[in-house]
């Protein structure tokens, strides 16, 4: 996988702005998308928690190391 | 639902759950062709299902487990520590990779997708085209095994030019995983679709089941967790739906152990004959009312 920071800068945001509509799903502000327009969706917001969660390994993982 | 019949249902789900003929379609087939009266649309359906699709993933979670714990653990220590350095640590990346876009098409397009193509007649032509395409995986795969093995002079010859799970590319592990959405259409098998496809990525037919087995169990175990609070509603006969998650669950597991053993050296070609035969055959008696 190619190193650099700003690739690891933009999936950590990324990470970020998929928790925040986790959250937003989990308490039914958002309704985009789901399949009844009233109440928290929770399929939705574990799967952007997922995202996050897939985001942020991925940015660990794009951030340049230190030479051992 | 009678008894007899809930676990008619969770013995089909599980036999055919990961056999590349799809369970989706088998079961909206094979009720209506028995005349069995119950709608799969009805809200009560969905917690019968939820706890076959358990039963399902715990099968496969026992019959992997000792993996599992060494993905699980690989995931952890891999995501830490910012790099893979083991095989385990590559496939638990490649699995979180493939599972990512089936969750995603999952989550937003299932439902609608099921609802649209939710007919007997539909489901068995999709199980007609399932059978082509999974004669059409063994097509490109024999051309694969000309080109890779020209002298070989066995089926283990031949399959030992190809690798394990842990070898298939990231692309092919998302494009794997993004097919198994096509499984939403009852009649399209998502083990043949991800077997299938891992042959295409080069993996040996062993391994290939082995990565559709691992890659499904996320997929189905999550697809179970999250409708679990449905099963709490009143009415919903929990033990009767329970033995016949139990007998989903030994099917399950007795069709991946025999699955594994057969691809060490056979192919999908059985299966691809069977879906035609048998979704022509439906197309037949669902036409004639038989």
């Amino acid at each position: 996988m190619t190193r650099s920071s700003s690739l690891a800068v933009a999936l950590g945001v990324l990470g970020v702005v998929f928790i925040v509509i986790a959250a937003l799903y989990a308490v039914g502000v958002l309704q985009i998308a789901t399949s009844s327009a009233t109440g928290p969706h929770y399929k939705h917001a574990i799967l952007f928690a997922v995202l996050a969660v897939t985001s942020f390994v991925g940015a660990n993982f794009a951030r340049p190391k230190a030479a051992t | 639902m009678s008894l007899a019949q809930v676990l008619f249902m969770g013995l089909l789900q599980g036999a055919s759950e990961l056999f590349p003929v799809s369970s989706l379609g088998h079961a909206v087939i094979v009720p209506t062709l028995l005349h069995w009266s119950f709608k799969q649309s009805d809200p009560s359906f969905v917690p019968f299902l939820v706890l076959l699709h358990l039963g399902t993933a715990t099968a496969l979670l026992v019959l992997y487990r000792t993996q599992w714990v060494a993905i699980i653990r690989g995931f952890f220590t891999a995501a830490i520590r910012g790099q893979m350095q083991t095989d385990t640590e590559r496939l638990a990346m490649l699995l979180l990779v493939g599972t990512i876009p089936a969750a995603v098409l999952g989550v937003f397009l299932e439902s609608r997708i099921k609802s649209l193509f939710a007919s007997p007649y539909v489901a068995a032509g999709f199980l007609v085209a399932n059978g082509f395409l999974m004669l059409g995986f063994e097509v490109l795969r024999r051309r694969a095994e000309r080109r890779a093995a020209p002298a070989a002079e066995s089926r283990h010859d031949q399959e030992a030019h190809f690798g394990s799970a842990e070898r298939i590319s990231f692309l092919a592990a998302a494009i794997v995983g993004a097919c198994q959405a096509f499984a939403f259409l009852p009649g399209i098998s998502r083990s043949g679709v991800t077997i299938g496809g891992g042959l295409l990525a080069g993996l040996r037919h062993e391994e290939a089941a082995r990565f559709s087995f691992l890659l499904a169990t996320p997929v189905i175990l999550g697809a179970g967790l999250v409708e679990v609070p449905g099963l709490f509603q009143g009415g919903v006969p929990v033990g009767e739906y329970l033995a016949a998650a139990l007998l989903a669950g030994i099917a399950a597991y007795a069709s991946a152990r025999f699955l594994l053993r057969y691809f060490r050296s056979g192919r999908l070609d059985p299966y691809g004959w069977y879906c035609i035969a048998a979704g022509l055959a439906s197309l037949a008696l669902l036409h004639f009312g038989l």
